[in-house]
């Protein structure tokens, strides 16, 4: 049983105080991409901004037969290549590193479980770790099993202290496949223990968009079918499939990005404001809106979803090859690259209201905002004169690279005449605030050692999520619409504007 | 928490101006200037001006060369992270009145995919009586709807009309209280101010901004579940600090004033003690009796008044607890490695006084420490008579010797131990000290801080009693 703490009196006032009680964190597949790319440097600019507490420990378990010293070593030439913060601080690292351990771990095995218990146990002792332990399984989604049930039973997910277990996205591939990981982590570990990592709900700005609704008044009242018009999101990089090429074949745009960062940002836009910023009031309200999402039925998916592969073209001033051309995809693959999405919520506050989604790879740029578009007032004062150079309002949620808010509307040209055009009025995160944004998995490890899974996908939100999903995903191998191309460089093929031109509107130019 | 690193967007130097022997009207004139010609050089022919994006105008006073040096360093640090307006107003006794001497410098900072932003420095230089008329000065240079925050780079003027004035058209106050001149008693003007100010000032103190390691470093020990009750066990505390004399304890009595108004501790007697030591004792309903000592420590790489360390010692639950965090954490010194109970150092040989010949020592008494060590049972028995598990003989303990950095200044040591284990070591590091980073902590969080409030009215009421 995990003692509850009650609020330390002394931590009040202190800003920013988020650490948790020290821990184990055993990282499955240390020596692995993941880990030596986010979560090795995510500890130590932890370690940097002294938010990790004193007993923390890492314990890296991997196949390769590694010392403690030469998975130091390694973890070392990782944090110096990709931490955020440059120069490293040597001091701090050589701190963060001597609480670094290593035990090789065959998955398979289970002496290897329990002999990694044994080590946790004894570090336990000498760090002043009441058993609280976090596993992080930085290993391919298929391992998840063999890894849970092994902890099981090596009697690794019981005891004293609290046990959680983080896994990275994909949660399953559809609905079926979701579940069933699910059970299997149920078997051993409550669902509170469970944290689904995606790493996007960790950016400071996907949060900031629950601030910017709840935080205050002057936008809740307009949030809704009476005032706004549409919502267009769109999630574009510049990139092609940079080596995941394998994994990318199977999966495409709709289940790689669509699925799980574009509708957390339909959720997070359209939820009703929880009770409090509270994991399970946060997640509650997520999920009666993605269960709110009308279903896109067989007969409509022609007209509400739009899917394409790019094709060759030029990016940033540079030659790029067509998908098929890239390495481990097949030569006919009909893989989706670029996918649009036109959804309705079917919930009082957004009837009538489409949500367009837009994701895709190779574009002209590399940018994720939502614009909330808003309705033209019902009569210009003005008239179609003075006021032809004037856009509908319109907020636009910038996630990256650039992350701000801007808020678009009608100013009077100064001059005799009367003319009235669309001015920007523009919020930057970088400037407005006075320090910089942590990286995403810096937050949620955090996150996770303190038991605060808010920002993690539950179980309930990736289900309700495939549920919307799957029909698409089986249309579209049905060839239903056609897989169009488009060339690199360009925001995707003509259907993906006419879409919008049939509801008599335009994607809105990043 | 330590500031992330920041990017920074390399600021270009914009336009200036500067004139002497100048009224107010014509610094605003120049001023205009400059934004209209900025706004319409960043126009692009479609466009119009881009509004000003500004986020606050911080208002630096000073008296001296060198304050004014500190002041324009660090607010061109700010400005060039965030769009602010500056006013360094340099308040210097003399003969002239009604004239001053002003300069405005601005930077343009680029972000890569949105409109240019303008930080601007405006320094007005006063003389004589003009200097009482601060708050005169600065309003008209004020922009709306932006807080606005006076930094006394000196010793307020405590009392005085010019500071009272120049406190009604301000959001807040920030100083640093480690810098004052007569600090006890100047600390003691504080707390009155930040006590008997409106409400809608806030207070803050780059001072209180420095504990922030040590609080945290407290505040986390007590936080797991299975060490809260510690906290209603304390029973000693010492604190060290840098400096002799009553002024050169006043970040201590923060210190402590923050962990007796979080606890509910009450004052009951303070005394000086033997050596220069101070003993404040406290006590509150439910809670055991608490002594405190106060103890000055001579430490080269500290400045006046900074704290060293802080022992926190007690029991609860039937376990004995101590924590200790050293900022500048003291070595061993001896060329050969001290090794603890035992005694047994002498038998080995150091092999040389240079880092490799310490080391093969250490690791000799290290490996003699454990040979000792897994044969203690029998060892204790043979010595003793007594049987084995019937006394458990105690671990004898080895200090490293460690090689001693020149920045060890930063190094914050946290050693935690716990009933009779072995303490737990943790070594941070804390950030260097800089103005401009403290003063961009204290503007990023807010300068309403009710617990730096309480922690200052108890640190005052400890002050006055030693």
């Amino acid at each position: 049983m995990t003692a509850v703490a009650a609020p330390n009196p002394l931590a009040e006032g202190l800003h920013d105080y988020r650490v948790g009680e020290p821990c184990i964190m055993v990282i499955f597949g240390a020596t692995g991409d993941l880990s030596g790319r986010k979560l090795l440097p995510a500890l130590y600019n932890l370690a940097k901004q002294r938010l990790l507490p004193a007993g923390f420990a890492v314990v890296g378990a991997a196949i390769d037969d590694l010392t403690d010293d030469a998975f130091r070593k390694h973890a070392s030439e990782k944090i110096a290549e990709f931490s955020r913060t440059q120069p490293i601080d040597q001091r701090v690292l050589d701190a963060f590193l001597s609480g670094c351990f290593y035990n090789k771990v065959d998955f398979g095995k289970l002496d290897d479980f329990k002999a990694l218990q044994r080590r946790l146990g004894e570090l336990d002792t000498t760090r002043h770790v009441s058993g609280n332990r976090m596993f992080y399984c930085a290993t391919p989604p298929p391992t998840y099993e063999t890894i849970v049930e092994q902890l099981k039973a090596a009697g690794m997910a019981t005891g004293t202290g609290f046990h959680r277990i983080v896994v990275e996205k994909p949660f399953g591939s559809d609905l079926k496949s979701a579940r069933e990981l699910t059970e299997i982590l149920q078997r051993v570990f409550h669902e509170d223990s469970v944290y689904r990592i995606d790493h996007y709900l960790g950016k400071e700005t996907v949060q900031n968009i629950m601030a910017f609704r709840f935080a205050n008044a002057i936008f809740e009242p307009v949030w809704n079918s009476n005032f706004i018009d549409s919502v267009q999101i769109t999630v574009a990089e510049e990139i092609g499939v940079e080596g995941r090429g394998a994994y990318y074949d199977k999966a495409g745009a709709l289940r790689d990005i669509v699925q799980n960062h574009a509708l957390q940002l339909v959720a997070l836009v359209a939820m009703e404001p929880p009770l409090a910023f509270e994991a399970n009031a946060v997640r509650d309200e997520k999920v009666k809106v993605l269960r709110a999402i009308r279903s896109i039925t067989d007969e409509q998916v022609a007209r509400a979803t739009v899917r394409g592969q790019y094709a060759k073209g030029w990016v940033l001033g540079q030659q790029v090859g067509a998908y098929r051309d890239e390495q481990h995809v097949a030569q006919g693959s009909l893989t989706e690259t670029f996918a649009v999405l036109r959804l309705e919520i079917d919930n009082w506050r957004w009837a009538n209201v489409p949500f367009y989604i837009r994701a895709g790879k190779r574009m002209p740029k590399r940018v994720t905002e939502i614009r909330i578009q808003f309705k033209r007032p019902p009569h210009m004062t003005f008239g179609p004169e003075a006021t032809q150079e004037l856009d509908p309002n319109a907020i636009t949620l910038r996630i990256q690279p650039e992350e701000g808010i801007s808020l678009r509307f009608g100013a009077k040209v100064p001059s005799a005449g009367l003319r009235i055009r669309s001015v920007t009025m523009d919020f930057q995160y970088m400037t407005a605030f006075l320090v910089e944004t942590p990286e995403a998995y810096e937050r949620l490890l955090l996150d996770c050692m303190i038991g605060d899974p808010t920002l993690f996908t539950r179980a309930d939100e990736v289900e309700a999520a495939w549920r919307l999903i799957d029909p698409i995903e089986a249309a579209w191998r049905d060839d239903r619409p056609p897989l169009a191309t488009y060339p690199s460089g360009t925001w995707g093929p003509p259907a993906a504007d006419k879409l919008l031109q049939q509801d008599g509107r335009e994607w809105h130019r990043p | 928490m330590a500031p992330a690193v920041s990017t920074l967007i390399k600021p270009e130097a914009g336009a200036e101006w500067s004139g002497e022997g100048v009224s107010m009207n014509e610094v605003l004139a120049a001023l205009k200037d400059i934004r209209t010609k900025f706004a319409l050089a960043e126009t692009q022919e479609t466009e119009l001006p881009h509004p000003r994006n500004c986020i606050m105008t911080l208002i630096a006073v000073a008296s001296s060369d060198q304050e004014e040096r500190r002041a324009q360093r660090a607010v061109r640090a700010i400005g060039n992270h965030h769009p602010a307006q500056v006013i360094v107003v340099r308040d210097q006794p003399g003969p002239r009145t009604g004239k001053m001497d002003a300069t405005i410098t601005t930077d343009i900072m680029r972000p890569q995919s949105s409109c240019a932003m303008q930080c601007e420095v405006i320094t007005l230089r006063v003389q004589g009586s003009m200097g009482d008329h601060l708050s005169g000065l600065i309003d008209p240079l004020l922009q709306s709807g932006v807080p606005n925050y006076l930094w006394w780079v000196g010793t307020p003027a405590f009392g005085k009309k010019e500071l009272d004035d120049t406190l009604k058209i301000c959001d807040a106050l920030l100083v640093d209280s480690a810098r004052f001149d007569a600090p006890y008693r100047s600390f003691l003007d504080l707390t009155k101010l930040a006590t008997h100010s409106h409400q809608r000032l806030g207070v803050a103190d780059l001072a209180w901004a420095r504990l922030e390691p040590w609080r945290e470093n407290v505040a986390q020990f007590f936080s797991p579940a299975d060490r809260q009750p510690f906290l209603k066990g304390i029973t000693d505390i010492g604190v060290d600090y840098s400096g002799e004399g009553r002024g050169n304890r006043v970040a201590a009595a923060q210190l402590i004033g923050w962990l007796s108004s979080a606890l509910g501790w009450k004052l009951q007697k303070a005394a000086a003690g033997t050596g220069g030591i101070v003993v404040a004792h406290f006590g509150a309903d439910g809670w055991r009796p608490v002594q405190v000592a106060f103890r000055s420590m001579p430490k080269t790489h500290l400045a006046q008044g900074e704290i060293s360390a802080i022992r926190i010692e007690g029991g609860a639950g039937g376990r004995t607890f101590k924590l200790t965090v050293m900022r500048d954490p003291e070595r061993a010194r001896t060329v050969r490695p001290e090794v603890g109970a035992g005694g047994y150092s002498p038998l080995h040989n150091a092999g040389g006084e240079d880092d490799a010949g310490l080391e093969i020592a250490q690791r000799k008494v290290e490996w003699h420490r454990d040979v000792l060590d897994e044969n203690a049972e029998q060892l204790h028995h043979t010595a003793t008579g007594d049987l084995p598990g019937e006394n458990t003989p105690q671990r004898p303990a080895v200090f490293v010797r460690e090689r001693r950095g020149q920045d060890n200044a930063r190094v914050l040591l946290t050693l935690i131990e716990i009933g009779e284990g072995a303490p737990l070591r943790h070594i941070q590091q804390v950030d260097p000290e800089d103005e401009a980073t403290l003063l961009l902590d204290l503007l990023s969080h807010g300068t309403q801080d009710k617990v730096f409030g309480r922690s200052l009215a108890a640190a005052a009421e400890l002050m006055a009693a030693i």
